[in-house]
């Protein structure tokens, strides 16, 4: 009860001192004076601690269960245990949106901090434009989704929260995935403050570059997360279905992967200005139409939106404003003059570097408007239709394939102008024995050979190049750890999906099945009683051909709060493939649906992805 | 350069020779890659697949029969488009109404690579 009080009251002052703010931040920037006022510290300051005790007050009522807020009851229960009553703070829309608020604050608090050399003015209209997006969401807190409304008469039990959602990877993907949404506002509002001020240069690339990296990396290890997520817990043994929801959080991340290739070219040879910034804008934009897509429900279906129309008309019009705000700065301010005396050679780093960002922009459009289409297609005409992996296949594979090739050459050119040192038929050897193994290793099992092994060859061919120079000392390390990372990534899904096996039956407690080289018995059932839900766990023995036995134990779970039944993965995972078992419920209660498959190389997925990041984590923390 | 290429040919060869034949195609394998491209109508954002609903089921029987009574891949989705409408294929098909679906990336990426190509020739 009273600490609902509290959450929200530090919520509404914390809004005044946002608009203070926008006053204060263009008073100071009138008035020219070298340093920026003390006074400005300390209401970035109070600001950041209004938002955490507000969260903090949220997270106490999800603790003590204080059922006369509705967040709470919505969304929480006594027999939860403890770190799902706290995680489940931000599993909910009201939740996660003062956990966007909180990550905004606190990074426009650490970007002042640690960006003493930047010039004055500039660093004062980076306050400003923050404190635009965070005015809109204190706003959008408090009109539309407040987390702190009263219930009365006060429930005696809340309503739960989704079975799905209790698990531990889940619990903090969507903070780090915020960490890097989040990250994009502060690139925004720089570089927006930053074309004001006529101050995009090499200087600014160098200092903006760290912030970009930081939500890079974030966001990065966020999209992984969620699908390390999906793949125990949904339990189909997939990781990536493109659905809408994934979809929007690749989204931002292509965009920010070719501002991170851009950013340099600004940073070495002070070109590529405008486009620096119509990218950060557009990362920005699409963090934020993505989160609220998602929260709004507009994604799952176009009829729920008008469920909460004043959320919607909210949303779309801060979203309208924003926009507008960026292009219209953009065409004021943009450098008229620009640079274009300086020449582009064909072979040089910068062109490699337009090319990566060519085909980033090609990828977004596809995942853009695969994403977006049929919303536009029901609300014009009606009509609906899916778009699933098909189509992501067909207009991606082909183009990955050719990109993998460019990711050969581009890192080892030089910068301006470098020398056409003639054909390396070494080279294209190795890439036409990449492409015939790919071909062999691919023929029996696609359907679509011709793209398929050309993108495995590809794939094999940047795999041998990038081991070959992260031996050398000539090339930046954390660049070759990022490509060697892709494409260690490109080829683990590759071999993945094609060489997965599977087998799907109904089976009863004693029955033995035999699956290729493999007997798979169902050898027992236990059942047990656990905090808030009734575990049923089976045990089945895998015999292959050597006699070897591998237990694994599927599980059900059956919640009783609210009443949900999960189906628990075991996955045994070793080193070349998972063994990946799940089993379901049928009618009866005797026989279950069992689905045995066996998945090779997914924790090379998982390590690739990671890979890729860590050369981001490694640029960070490398001084120039 | 020349050991890696020499090595990479004796991987190569090694390979070749221990190939073992793959598994054959067979019924389960196309119920499987048929009802992954279909939607289950009545899930959230589930493959037929993937679902274990009672529509799911029946519909992977569906496909069980038309593959026994000889139907090719592409009958079996036009058949199914009939019953419930172009929503349950995952794979929009190329016609009219989602031409812009198909061209506008293919289009931007022309652009671009226009764009570029002046930045870097006409200066």
């Amino acid at each position: 009860m009273i600490s609902s009080h509290i959450g929200y009251y530090s919520l509404v002052l914390g809004f005044i001192l946002s608009i203070s703010l926008l006053i204060y931040s263009l008073f100071c920037f009138r008035k020219n004076n070298k340093q920026i006022n003390q006074n400005v510290f300390s209401i970035l300051f109070l600001q950041l601690f209004t938002v955490v005790i507000s969260f903090i007050s949220l997270v106490y009522s999800f603790v003590i269960s204080d059922f006369s807020n509705e967040t709470v009851y919505n969304n929480s229960h006594t027999t939860k245990p403890i770190f799902y009553k706290i995680t489940g703070t931000w599993g909910n829309h009201e939740g996660s949106l003062l956990l966007w608020l909180l990550v905004l604050t606190l990074f426009i608090f650490l970007f002042i901090v640690f960006s003493k050399k930047q010039p004055t003015k500039y660093r004062l209209l980076s306050i400003f434009f923050q404190q635009i997006i965070i005015c809109g969401f204190f706003l959008f807190l408090l009109l539309t989704s407040n987390p702190f409304n009263f219930l009365f008469p006060i429930p005696n039990e809340g309503l739960g929260l989704n079975p799905i959602l209790q698990d531990p990877a889940l619990a903090i993907h969507p903070p780090i995935l915020y960490l890097g949404y989040v990250g994009s506002s502060i690139i925004f509002s720089a570089s927006l403050a930053s074309l004001v001020e006529n101050n995009i240069n090499s200087e600014w690339a160098a200092h903006i570059k760290k912030w970009i990296l930081i939500s890079w990396v974030f966001l990065t290890i966020g999209i992984l997360l969620g699908s390390v997520w999906a793949y125990y817990e949904l339990g189909w043994g997939g990781f990536w279905f493109w659905d809408p929801v994934e979809n929007v959080s690749l989204m931002p991340w292509l965009c920010l992967t070719a501002l991170i290739h851009t950013i340099i070219v600004l940073e070495k040879r002070n070109l590529l200005k405008s486009w620096t910034v119509v990218l950060s804008i557009a990362t920005f934009t699409l963090s934020m139409s993505g989160t609220f897509l998602v929260r709004s429900g507009i994604l799952n279906s176009v009829h729920t939106f008008a469920n909460d129309p004043k959320r919607g008309v909210f949303i779309l019009f801060f979203l309208f404003v924003l926009i507008l705000l960026s292009l219209i700065l953009f065409f004021i301010y943009q450098d008229k003059d620009n640079n274009s005396q300086k020449e582009f050679f064909l072979i040089s780093k910068e062109t490699s570097i337009l090319i990566n960002n060519w085909f980033m922009m090609y990828f977004l459009s596809v995942v853009l408007i695969g994403t977006i289409y049929p919303i536009f297609l029901e609300v014009l005409i009606n009509e609906k239709i899916s778009i699933g992996p098909p189509f992501f296949n067909k207009l991606l594979i082909p183009f990955v394939a050719i990109f993998l090739i460019f990711m050969t050459i581009g890192p080892k050119l030089n910068w301006i102008k470098d020398n056409y040192r003639g054909i390396k038929y070494l080279r294209i050897i190795l890439f036409l024995i990449c492409l015939i193994l790919s071909f062999y290793l691919i023929k029996k099992t696609s359907s679509e050979i011709l793209f398929t092994s050309l993108l495995g060859g590809a794939a094999i061919y940047l795999l041998l190049i990038s081991i070959e120079d992260l031996f050398k000392k000539k090339y930046n390390i954390s660049q070759v750890i990022s490509h060697f990372g892709f494409s260690l990534f490109i080829l683990s899904i590759l071999i993945n999906s094609l060489f997965s096996n599977e087998f799907s039956a109904n089976m009863k407690v004693g029955q033995e099945i035999s699956f290729k080289k493999e007997q798979i018995k169902f050898s027992k059932i236990k059942i047990f009683e656990k905090e808030n839900y009734k575990s049923v766990v089976a045990n089945f023995e895998i015999i292959d051909e050597k006699e070897n036995v591998i237990s694994l134990y599927p599980e059900i779970r059956i919640y009783n709060q609210p009443n949900i039944l999960t189906s628990e993965a075991d996955i045994i995972s070793s080193v070349f493939s998972d063994k990946f078992m799940v089993m379901n419920l049928l009618k009866g209660e005797e026989i279950f649906n069992v689905r045995y498959q066996t998945k090779p190389f997914m924790i090379w997925i998982w390590l690739s992805a990671f890979l890729i990041s860590f050369g981001g984590i490694l640029s960070l923390f490398r001084r120039n | 350069m020349i050991k890696l290429t020499k090595l990479f040919l004796l991987i190569l060869i090694l390979v070749l020779s221990f190939q073992k034949s793959l598994q054959a195609n067979n019924n389960s394998l196309l119920i499987n890659k048929i009802s992954k491209n279909l939607r289950c109508l009545i899930c959230q954002g589930q493959s037929v697949y993937d679902s274990q609903s009672d529509f799911a089921l029946s519909i992977k029987i569906l496909i069980k029969n038309k593959i026994e009574e000889g139907k090719s891949e592409k009958q079996i989705y036009d058949y199914l488009k009939n019953q419930y409408g172009e929503w349950i294929v995952y794979d929009p098909e190329f016609n009219k109404k989602n031409l812009v679906l198909w061209i506008f990336p293919l289009i931007l990426f022309t652009f671009g690579g226009l764009l570029i190509f002046r930045k870097v020739f006409i200066n």
